[in-house]
């Protein structure tokens, strides 16, 4: 199961990165001229209403038959990147608009360019705002990558269920396993709360 | 074209199940979701360490881990429980922890003048809450609440991994014998995103009709 764990932080690690990133190409485009917003209104639209086990169906046996066969960690971490990429696109958006019109204003009274004030006043605080809605997009990361199980990655869950088939001791496995990700996500949700207190929002 | 026809039968058992699943287990998430909320704000030291120590448990497992644990133990236990029953109770019991935040939050951001101009007028705290704080709630849990369910709907999904026969399981069926991936994943995420879409829709209108204007 310790095996696994490194896969599964792996996973963890690569899609919390790319879903950052990806976040922000979709912001990018939903903010840019009416084809891209249409195309990525769509996109955000699609990628939150469906289950993220039928996202990695689609890509893992679809890439099967176009003659491209993904691994499973590479269809999972598509899947993961793809749909959590919009969730964080929203948040990121919710986190601008978060910030005062007048700190725009004031900004540009001062006699900052449009660009500049963005950059320079706006998103500092944007930031501050997106920390802890990007700390439980965080952990859902880190608990959907157990789906990827499905797809045969050999990850912490997969690992869990074949020894639970070749074992007797199922409850142990399971309580082990379920303790592993209380751990995992515990780490992390402290790592976001010490960033949290560093650099997160004060009312 | 053909190959939908072919399955819809199929299909609609499917559907059958995720809605029937989706409901019970939005029924059993709000009950307790509400029941836990309650608890966190008012209950004594004792049931409020519990209930929290639940809720962070459950949040920090995977659903499909908690699904895998619940199958296995029925199955190791000899219990003759149908799946789709339990797996309905874990997918509602996994999001009345996060039900339980949303009616939390709901109640918490009810100004504390409500609070005390209650009190003031005599009432109890059950009457405080019943009359004067409930409805004020409301309006901040409408759309949260609707939001919560969406994750309900695509959570059952997770339930084809231990061969029960909702949209999910019977997409996977149909793709293993007709190796039609794209179409058949297609038309499943378009029912899921029917469904879900049309329940943001009404999270999006309850959140302008009723919901608290900035």
């Amino acid at each position: 199961m310790l095996e696994g764990l490194t896969v599964t932080l792996l996973l963890s690690i690569l899609a919390i990165l790319f879903s950052g990133v990806w976040g922000v190409l979709v912001l990018l485009a939903l903010r840019a001229n009416q084809l891209f917003r249409v195309v990525g209104r769509i996109y955000v639209e699609i990628m939150r209403n469906t289950p993220i086990i039928v996202i990695m169906f689609f890509i893992f046996f679809g890439s099967g038959i176009l003659g491209a066969p993904m691994t499973g960690f590479a269809a999972g971490l598509l899947s993961l990147v793809l749909q959590n990429g919009a969730y964080i696109a929203e948040i990121y958006r919710g986190g601008i608009q978060g910030v005062s019109k007048r700190q725009f204003e004031a900004g540009m009274a001062l006699g900052f360019l449009p660009r500049q004030t963005f950059l320079l006043i706006v998103l500092p605080q944007a930031i501050r705002k997106v920390i802890a809605p990007l700390g439980t997009q965080g952990v859902m990361i880190i608990k959907d990558t157990a789906i990827v199980a499905t797809i045969s990655v050999a990850e912490m869950t997969f690992q869990a269920r074949l020894l639970a088939d070749r074992t007797a001791a199922v409850f142990e496995i399971f309580i082990a396993l379920a303790g592993l990700y209380i751990i995992v996500t515990s780490i992390f949700n402290l790592g976001v709360r010490v960033l949290e207190r560093k650099y997160g929002y004060k009312n | 074209m053909d190959l939908i026809i072919l399955s819809l039968p199929l299909f609609m058992k499917g559907l059958h199940n995720t809605l029937l699943m989706s409901l019970g287990a939005t029924v059993i998430a709000t009950v307790l979701g509400v029941v836990f909320a309650l608890i966190q704000i008012f209950g004594n030291i004792f049931f409020r360490a519990l209930v929290e120590i639940f809720l962070y448990l459950i949040r920090g497992i995977p659903l499909l881990v908690l699904l895998f644990t619940m199958y296995y133990a029925l199955l190791y236990m000899g219990f003759r429980i149908d799946p789709l029953v339990g797996g309905t109770v874990v997918i509602g019991i996994y999001f009345a922890a996060f039900m339980a935040e949303v009616f939390r939050g709901g109640l918490l951001s009810v100004a504390r003048g409500q609070w005390e101009a209650g009190y003031a007028l005599g009432l109890r705290t059950k009457g405080v809450v019943l009359n004067i704080i409930t409805y004020q709630a409301l309006k901040v849990i409408g759309a949260p609440y609707v939001n919560t369910v969406i994750m309900v709907v695509k959570g059952t999904s997770l339930v084809a991994v231990i061969g029960i026969t909702e949209l999910t399981f019977v997409g996977r069926q149909i793709v293993e014998r007709t190796l039609e991936p794209f179409l058949i994943f297609g038309v499943v995420a378009g029912i899921y995103v029917v469904i879900c879409y049309s329940l943001s829709l009404l999270a999006r209108y309850l959140e302008r009709k009723i919901g608290y204007v900035n």
